[in-house]
């Protein structure tokens, strides 16, 4: 044992520059798990020990609609019973807000929020100017505001604002807020108001989208009889409840799910390292076999060499993992405190402390060295292989029949990395899904720069002498042509394929697609206001507007000739139970076509009809004739399904509807409507549009699709920044072998170099050869990623996203010129220290 | 005691099997100075690799006092020259990322020895490198890395010393002190020494000469040895 531990320090002496290497690629993989799985346990922790101010209060109960004489009797009867229970009222909705002075004509739509005296129960504001938080601010026509929207209206504290039929006075700023829908989709920035108020604005009216709150404060051991006793009861009532635990959970599970898939992320640069630590090694044993033939000759087993070279390995791979916790505890230092508080702001955190969390660390640690064995088990294998012969006899290493040891560490590998995989999802079928598709996407990049190779190696057989042996060196006997290839192709396919389908999401998002689509929507339009509203647009657009009247029906049984569901519960676990917007006409859009039954002519009918979009019919498992029932405004409807269409959602200028029901049932249910036009060019009349249709119609929201668009490309660029780190990460690993493998195999090209030299070559050769051999190497690279990415990009759009597939073709060549850019200029300079030496000295070492 | 049994060494050379060693019987006595002489191709690295069990024979058997080495696994070969075989090569073979001084320690450390270090010091002293004990290989002269591979290959007092062409590479100086000590060794410790080589002059240097042509082999007493002592 002592030799052995004796001989692992020796070689590690000697040999410690050359797999330095081996260092940085579990380093970067370790440094990537460790880094994510932290930074989001850090969020996690700061989130679930403030979960109460999240909801800010105990328990919350919230429906969409007004409270239903039900709903409210079984609320009030179970608070009834408990003596230690305080309870406030809350309504959410979303609306516009413009400033009063007329002299600003601009409008916005902001997420209002009318609370009642006492809240919030749990948690504490934060205002601006150090201004404590008392409702005294907000009673009486007071408003608090986020502070975009005074850039966005142009207004200051202490200036009116007008929402629906109310003027308010912003009497602070809001910094951080207790309550906040966490993680929600926002139309807009927070605006708080006295709940009063907000009854008093008559934005409630009819169809309106608002959410009505009870929030209750009640006895740590009364929370969950409370939740259980009200859960059923309440659901038929479409009324959700749900303790501030449950929002733990809820946040806890989300998180853990981030946590898993980012670290799975983490774990595939690894894998990346891994393939990198197997080339080094791979190249390392062909180098040491005459110091382990000769090591055999002095009398040592091949147990005892095995056992220098796997600890070794070891050693590094415990190294190379510390390391990578380094470089994580470097990134987490270096992040700006000022991200870390706009993030807590932003999530509604008092702080948020970000820091390597201890079960981040050990896993890192773990997966380092764990990944390291695996990879390089399979090359130290052969050394078992080498005989002492070899001193006498040069090369003569047989090949050998199958060897089982072989096979057995292969199936090991897989196996093992199938564990970790699935260790870092929490979840086998996640991991058995990343390292299969991680193995198609490697063994399709592996053939297909295998084919590429192969097509190049009648270029071997030209007349230049740099040239030729350029190419022949790709293809000579310990090359690392496959390994690169491997690492930066994947590198550069991520990145390219990322790339790639941030262009395709944005163009599928982006109204410029069609003739005249709408890119301005108006919700809530009452219907005496349909009329104004109507004229308003037709004035400042030229246009008159098409007004879709909509309503909002839930399903709750299906009685057909195959499928009958009785209840509310059977429909929800159909994934129907949603509320949807319905509406009924006489004719079909342009962007609807009947596939089975036949719709109905223009002649109003009593019998209620309804035609169902087609992906309803294969989950409720409709047929046509069957009967569905609605409930719509409380009123139970049953119709018949008389036709199916398919709608293209990708067309919006007629909307989508899910439910179209035959005029003449509907007609005179109280009903809104709502409007697709194409606004005014020029962001002045827009707004000035936008400001008089509030002005007219305060309960009317205008939501300008540009904007939306524009909120869309900002988020998408922020998911393509982030997939784009992960991406250059793996990118970055691609470089590292690539710098790797030229410094493995340096040893190697300085004695052919220097027999080249000897033998009259000049140095103006020798950089010829590096830069055809690089270049084309890259450029095979680029050709490999960028071809991936293509398929990656299809499938995704198709499949995933269903969207239209737009190829690309710059993303590609830009991707393609850069990658091989990188490598050649990567693997050029990394060999120049080969023209600096000088032959003799090279081959008197050899 | 070594003793060979109708060894033959028998290759496939492109399609064509090969015989390097043809059947041969041979007796090496304890003690004995054994030059194995021939030209270029006639087998004797082969019959040296057979006799340190680096190579299998193709037919016979091998024995090294009494215990044959055919029928032993590569570990149990691998111990068997730790203990018993010392080695020197016509090419050196140090393993370049130790120092002298670890190059010859390793033997003594793979056997477990005591007090190795002292014993380093010693024989490296012995061969008169006591100053260049922690260069590496690539910073010391031919002659100087053959002697450190004898230090190597004495490093255990191993019964049996086995030398492929030892002064092939070397001038005629560091020949000399290699042949000196290869006769030194054999007269004060008793040493059994088979010695490859096709100079005749250094042949001259043994007890007995194995003269080998065409895998074929003749044992040629030599009168000169005596004189030579």
């Amino acid at each position: 044992m002592t030799f052995v531990l004796r001989m692992v320090g020796r070689e590690l002496r000697a040999s410690w520059r050359r797999l330095a290497f081996f260092f940085v690629c579990v380093a970067v993989g370790v440094g990537a798990i460790v880094a994510l799985r932290s930074v989001i346990q850090s969020v996690g922790v700061a989130m679930t020990s403030e979960t109460r101010a999240l909801t800010a209060a105990d328990v919350m109960i919230e429906s969409g609609q007004p409270w239903t004489e039900e709903a409210l009797a079984l609320i009030d009867a179970a608070v009834a019973d408990e003596p230690d229970v305080a309870r406030m009222a809350s309504i959410e909705t979303a609306t516009m807000a413009r400033p009063a002075d007329p002299s600003k004509s601009v409008a916005k739509v902001v997420e209002l929020r009318g609370v009642e005296a006492g809240f919030p129960y749990y948690g504490t504001f934060v205002l601006q100017d150090g201004v404590a938080y008392q409702h005294a601010l907000l009673a009486g026509g007071g408003a608090l505001v986020r502070p975009e929207l005074l850039v966005q209206l142009d207004v200051q504290v202490g200036d009116d604002i007008i929402i629906g039929e109310g003027t308010f006075e912003i009497r602070g700023v809001i910094l951080r807020e207790p309550g906040g829908q966490l993680g929600a989709f926002s139309f807009g920035p927070r605006v708080l108001i006295d709940h009063a108020d907000l009854l008093a604005t008559g934005l409630l009216g009819f169809g309106t989208r608002a959410e009505r709150q009870w929030l209750l404060r009640l006895p740590e051991e009364r929370i969950d009889p409370l939740v259980e006793a009200l859960q059923d009861p309440l659901r038929d009532e479409f009324v959700s409840i749900r303790s501030y635990q449950r929002t733990e959970d809820r946040i806890a599970t989300n998180l853990k799910r981030a946590e898993n898939y980012l670290s799975l992320i983490g774990f595939i640069v690894l894998i990346l390292g891994g393939i990198g630590v197997w080339s080094v090694t791979r190249v390392f044993v062909q180098q040491r076999v005459r110091s382990v033939a000769i090591l055999k000759c002095l009398g040592a087993t091949g147990g005892q060499v095995l056992a220098i070279y796997v600890t070794q390995v070891a050693v590094l791979g415990v190294g190379g993992s510390l390391l990578g916790v380094a470089l994580a505890g470097g990134v987490m230092a270096a992040i700006p405190e000022s991200v870390a508080t706009q993030a807590a702001t932003a999530a509604g955190l008092a702080d948020l402390t970000y820091g390597l969390t201890v079960s981040a660390v050990v896993q890192g640690l773990v997966v380092g060295i764990v990944v390291s064995l695996l990879f390089a088990l399979g090359p130290l294998l052969d050394m078992r292989t080498i005989k002492p012969l070899a001193l006498l006899r040069w090369g003569l290493i047989p090949a050998g029949s199958r060897d089982w040891t072989q096979i057995a560490v292969g199936v090991l590998l897989a196996v093992g990395l199938l564990a970790v995989a699935s260790w870092q999802a929490d979840s086998w079928a996640v991991g058995l899904w990343a390292c299969g598709g991680f193995a198609v996407i490697a063994g399709t990049l592996h053939l297909v720069g295998q084919g590429l190779v192969r097509v190049i190696q009648p270029l071997g057989a030209g007349r230049g002498f740099a040239f030729r042996h350029a190419v022949l060196n790709l293809a000579r006997p310990g090359n690392q042509t496959r390994v690169i290839l491997l690492a930066v192709g994947l590198g550069s396919f991520f990145i390219i394929g990322i790339h790639a389908v941030q262009a395709n999401l944005v163009t599928a998002f982006s109204l410029e697609i069609g003739d005249n689509p709408p890119d301005m929507f108006l919700i809530d339009i009452q219907r005496d206001q349909a009329e104004g509203v109507g004229a308003l647009v037709a004035d400042r657009t030229g246009r008159s507007p098409n007004l879709l009247p909509v309503l909002r029906a839930r399903v709750t049984g299906v009685s057909g000739a195959t499928t009958t569901l009785d209840t509310v519960g059977e429909i929800r676990r159909r994934g129907m139970g949603r509320e949807y917007t319905v509406t009924y006409r006489d004719r079909l859009e342009e962007n609807e076509r009947v596939v089975d039954g036949v719709f109905w002519n223009d002649e109003p009918s009593d019998q209620p009809e309804v035609s169902v979009e087609e992906s309803v019919v294969s989950r409720l498992g409709l047929e046509l004739g069957d009967t569905v029932r609605f409930d719509v405004l409380g009123r139970e409807l049953a119709a018949t399904v008389s036709s199916v269409r398919t709608v293209d959602w990708d067309d919006t200028r007629s909307g989508g509807f899910m439910f179209l029901f035959r005029p003449g049932v509907l007609d005179e249910a109280p009903h809104s409507f709502i409007a697709f036009i194409q606004g005014p060019t020029g962001t002045d009349a827009r707004a000035t549009l936008q400001r008089d249709l509030v002005a007219g119609f305060p309960n009317v929201s205008v939501i300008d699709g540009l904007e939306v668009i524009a909120t869309i490309r900002r988020i998408l660029d922020g998911a393509t920044l982030a997939i784009s780190i992960v991406g250059g990460i793996a990118l970055l690993s691609g470089v590292l072998i690539l710098v790797g493998s030229v410094a493995m195999t340096k040893y190697q090209r300085l004695y052919e170099t220097a027999i080249f030299r000897t033998l009259g070559a000049t140095s103006r050769t020798v950089v010829v050869m590096l830069v055809v051999e690089y270049g084309t190497l890259g450029l095979v690279a680029g050709v490999v990623g960028s071809l991936g990415a293509l398929g990656l990009t299809w499938a995704l759009t198709r499949f995933l996203l269903e969207i239209n597939w737009n190829p690309a073709p710059w993303i590609n060549v830009v991707g393609l010129v850069a990658t091989a850019l990188v490598v050649g200029a990567v693997g050029v300079v990394s060999s120049l220290d080969v023209l600096r030496k000088k032959p003799l000295g090279t081959l008197r070492a050899e | 005691m070594i003793e060979l049994r109708n060894v033959s060494k028998t290759v496939v050379s492109g399609t064509e099997p090969l015989t390097i060693v043809q059947p041969l019987d041979l007796s090496v006595a304890a003690g004995e100075y054994l030059a194995v002489v021939g030209p270029s191709g006639s087998g004797k690295s082969t019959l040296l690799g057979l006799i340190a069990g680096l190579d299998l024979p193709t037919t016979g058997e091998i024995l090294i006092d009494g215990e044959a080495i055919t029928s032993l696994n590569e570990d149990a070969l691998a111990q068997l020259r730790g203990r018993k075989i010392g080695f020197i090569f016509q090419f050196f073979h140090l393993v370049p990322s130790l120092t002298a001084f670890e190059n010859v320690l390793v033997p003594l450390e793979i056997a477990g020895a005591a007090n190795a270090r002292d014993r380093v010091a010693t024989l490296l002293r012995d061969v008169g490198l006591a100053g260049r004990a922690h260069h590496y290989p690539a910073q010391l002269s031919g002659g100087e890395q053959q002697r450190v591979a004898s230090a190597r290959a004495l490093a255990n007092d191993p019964p049996i010393l086995l030398a492929d062409e030892p002064t092939g590479n070397l001038d005629s100086a560091n020949g000399q002190h290699i042949v000196a000590l290869l006769r030194s060794v054999n007269a004060t410790r008793r040493t059994t020494i088979v010695l490859v080589t096709h100079d005749a002059e250094l042949a001259a240097t043994a007890d007995v000469m194995l003269r080998l042509r065409d895998g074929r082999a003749e044992r040629v007493p030599l009168v000169s040895a005596e004189v030579a002592r």
